[in-house]
């Protein structure tokens, strides 16, 4: 078999074991499996947005949860406060991330690698104990739960999260469509301008792009990502909460980012599945569960560099061109 | 404001650049007529580089002001005044590395347009790819079109390097040693594509290999420690006994020059 027909072949079987996750799971599996996949299908948002700015723009992020964080807090303030519909929350959740991204990068983008790094923990860590201070609005330590609202009504009949089946298939419809637009995006002359920024922005600069405004539209772009990301987490949790937006959570999206392929479109995918699972396969059985997942991480940036999905193409490189 | 036909296509006034202590270009103040080919030579250090980096905006400077076409450019963001028809190699080589060639010319292309369309493949762009297509023909990289460019040979990388100031389609191309680091083969079809070139684009170059210069150049600018030492024909600038003396060293006959040593 020729290498574009094993990856097309692989691809086929991952989207048809994907759409077949709320019955085939169940049957022979505990059901709290599908559960786990969606949590991993709205985490990988999250590292996507990481990949795109580290992956593809060269900036490094610490930052990313801050905007995750505002997109739980977007749902969960329209909903329980401001009483919202589903979709008006959802639409809060993914404006108030994006509008943070606008100002913060505004910040952020004129500074490059460590500069950039730790101005975007900077900004995190502000909003981070503003939310802990700003009891009324956010619950601080507690966050807020809320009720779900209905997705779609249709005469009598509802459907919304409280469907685990729904849920699951809006969350995979939602990512799809991310991982599609990012496809479409990165081959698309923008994403060829921020392939060139990542990997020499003098040169870019002198080819005639705008390096700053080109950093920020990224920067921006990531923000929704991250901000969608926690927005669906939101409503995945029925609550929202400050923790989420700590650089904790930041730095475990560039662990898996990095471990999964930055630089690839299904690396961050695939890096945090591992390290969803690995984190429920073991932490019910050895609390020290951190341990592996470092372990991991460190091994896979040492041996591939270019991470699992790098590791693959690699692999099939040497193979397809092995049999030539 | 409609320039004259011979109205310089660079002017530079007073031009003047610090660093710390050190005056890496000194009150330099130059024109260059348009439909000439103009060389900068100088030993290493003089400011050479520097007087790209200030033109192209890409360092300010501490004085002075520089018109492109009748039309300031003093102050500008190295974008702008890319888009406005400036283009330069760099003298360390520079592309992006992980790109395709072919998707190096094609961004380097695209990138004059200033529209960055999210929502169309770059594939679809006809005119931009055809153009592409034609600059990897004319620089002999289309059996390495797909190569990364991080890849290649310092010569391929230096010629890539033309292809993309080509594919800008520039009014004015500085060129930063262009034939550095190149096979005698390579530098043969180099100048020839710089000739070529310099019937319809202006181009500045800055070059040691003195055989090249005088076999290229209309005008040549001799610069030494920050500031003009002579400008003028090759023929006057080899009778030119401060630069022999200052610069080109001992001269075995009358039209053969020594190269100069490099640091
Ligand atoms: N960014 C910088 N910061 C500090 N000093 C600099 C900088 N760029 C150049 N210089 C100094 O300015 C002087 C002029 O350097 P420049 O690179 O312009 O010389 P050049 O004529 O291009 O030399 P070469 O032939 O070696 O390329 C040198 O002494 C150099 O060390
Ligand atoms: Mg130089």
């Amino acid at each position: 078999m020729k290498r574009a027909a094993i990856e097309r072949t692989m691809l086929i079987a991952s989207a048809a074991f994907l759409l077949t996750v709320p019955w085939l799971v169940p049957a022979i599996a505990d059901r709290f499996w599908v559960s786990v996949i969606a949590e991993i299908l709205i985490w990988s948002l999250l590292a996507a947005s990481v990949n795109l700015l580290f992956g593809y723009v060269g900036l490094l992020s610490f930052g990313q949860a801050l905007f995750f964080g505002f997109g739980m807090y977007g749902v969960a303030i329209g909903v329980e406060k401001l009483a919202l519909g589903f979709w008006p929350a959802l639409g809060l959740g993914i404006a108030a991330p994006v509008a943070m991204a606008i100002v913060a990068g505004i910040f952020a983008v004129r500074l490059t690698w460590h500069y950039f790094a730790i101005i975007t923990v900077v900004f995190s860590l502000i909003f981070y104990f503003l939310a802990l201070t700003m009891k009324p609005l956010t619950g601080g330590d507690d966050g807020i739960s809320f009720t779900l609202p209905a997705v779609f009504k249709f005469g009598g009949a509802e459907w919304g999260f409280a469907s685990a089946t729904f849920q699951y298939f809006f969350i995979l419809a939602t990512v799809a469509l991310c991982l599609y637009a990012l496809r479409r995006l990165l081959g698309s002359p923008l994403g060829k301008a921020f392939m060139a920024i990542r990997d020499n922005d003098v040169r870019a600069s002198l080819i005639g792009l705008n390096v700053y405004w080109l950093r920020l539209t990224a920067f921006v772009i990531a923000g929704f990502l991250a901000g969608l990301s926690g927005a669906l987490f939101a409503f995945f949790g029925r609550y929202a909460s400050a923790s989420y937006m700590f650089y904790h959570v930041s730095g475990e999206a560039v662990v898996w980012a990095i471990v999964g392929g930055a630089g690839t479109l299904f690396g961050p995918l695939v890096g945090t599945g591992l390290f969803i699972l690995i984190r429920e396969v073991v932490s019910t059985h050895w609390q020290h569960h951190a341990l592996i997942v470092g372990a991991v991480a460190i091994l896979i940036v040492i041996f591939a560099p270019r991470g699992m999905v790098g590791l693959w193409r690699d692999f099939m490189g040497r193979w397809s061109g092995g049999e030539k | 404001m409609n320039a004259p036909a011979n109205a310089p296509i660079l002017r530079i006034e007073g031009l003047t650049k610090h660093f710390g202590g050190l005056t890496a270009v000194d009150d330099v103040t130059l024109e260059f007529a348009p439909g000439r080919l103009h060389a900068i030579i100088g030993p290493n250090g003089a400011g050479k580089t520097t007087l790209f980096n200030l033109i192209s905006g890409f360092l300010p400077s501490d004085s002075g002001r520089v018109f492109f076409a009748g039309r300031e450019i003093t102050g500008l963001k190295p974008h702008r005044i890319s888009r406005l028809g400036i283009a330069r190699t760099l003298q360390v080589k520079s592309v992006f590395h992980q790109l395709s060639v072919a998707d190096n010319l094609w961004i380097t292309a695209q990138a004059q347009r200033g529209v960055l369309n999210p929502f169309r493949s770059t594939t679809s762009y006809r005119e931009t790819c055809e153009k592409v297509e034609r600059v990897l023909e004319q620089l002999g990289l289309a059996a390495l079109a797909n190569q990364q460019a991080g890849t290649l040979s310092h010569g391929d990388i230096a010629l890539l390097e033309i292809g993309m100031a080509i594919s800008a389609e520039p009014k004015l191309l500085l060129l930063d040693e262009p034939i550095c680091g190149m096979s005698p083969a390579e530098t043969a079809r180099t100048v020839a594509k710089i000739r070529e070139l310099a019937q319809t684009i202006e181009i500045v170059l800055i070059e040691h290999d003195m055989e090249v210069v005088f076999e290229i150049a209309d005008d040549i600018t001799v610069m030494a420690q920050g500031a003009i030492l002579a400008s003028g024909s090759p023929q006057a600038i080899a009778a030119d006994e401060r630069v022999r003396e200052a610069y080109l060293g001992r001269a075995e006959d009358e039209d053969y020059i020594e190269e100069p040593v490099r640091a």
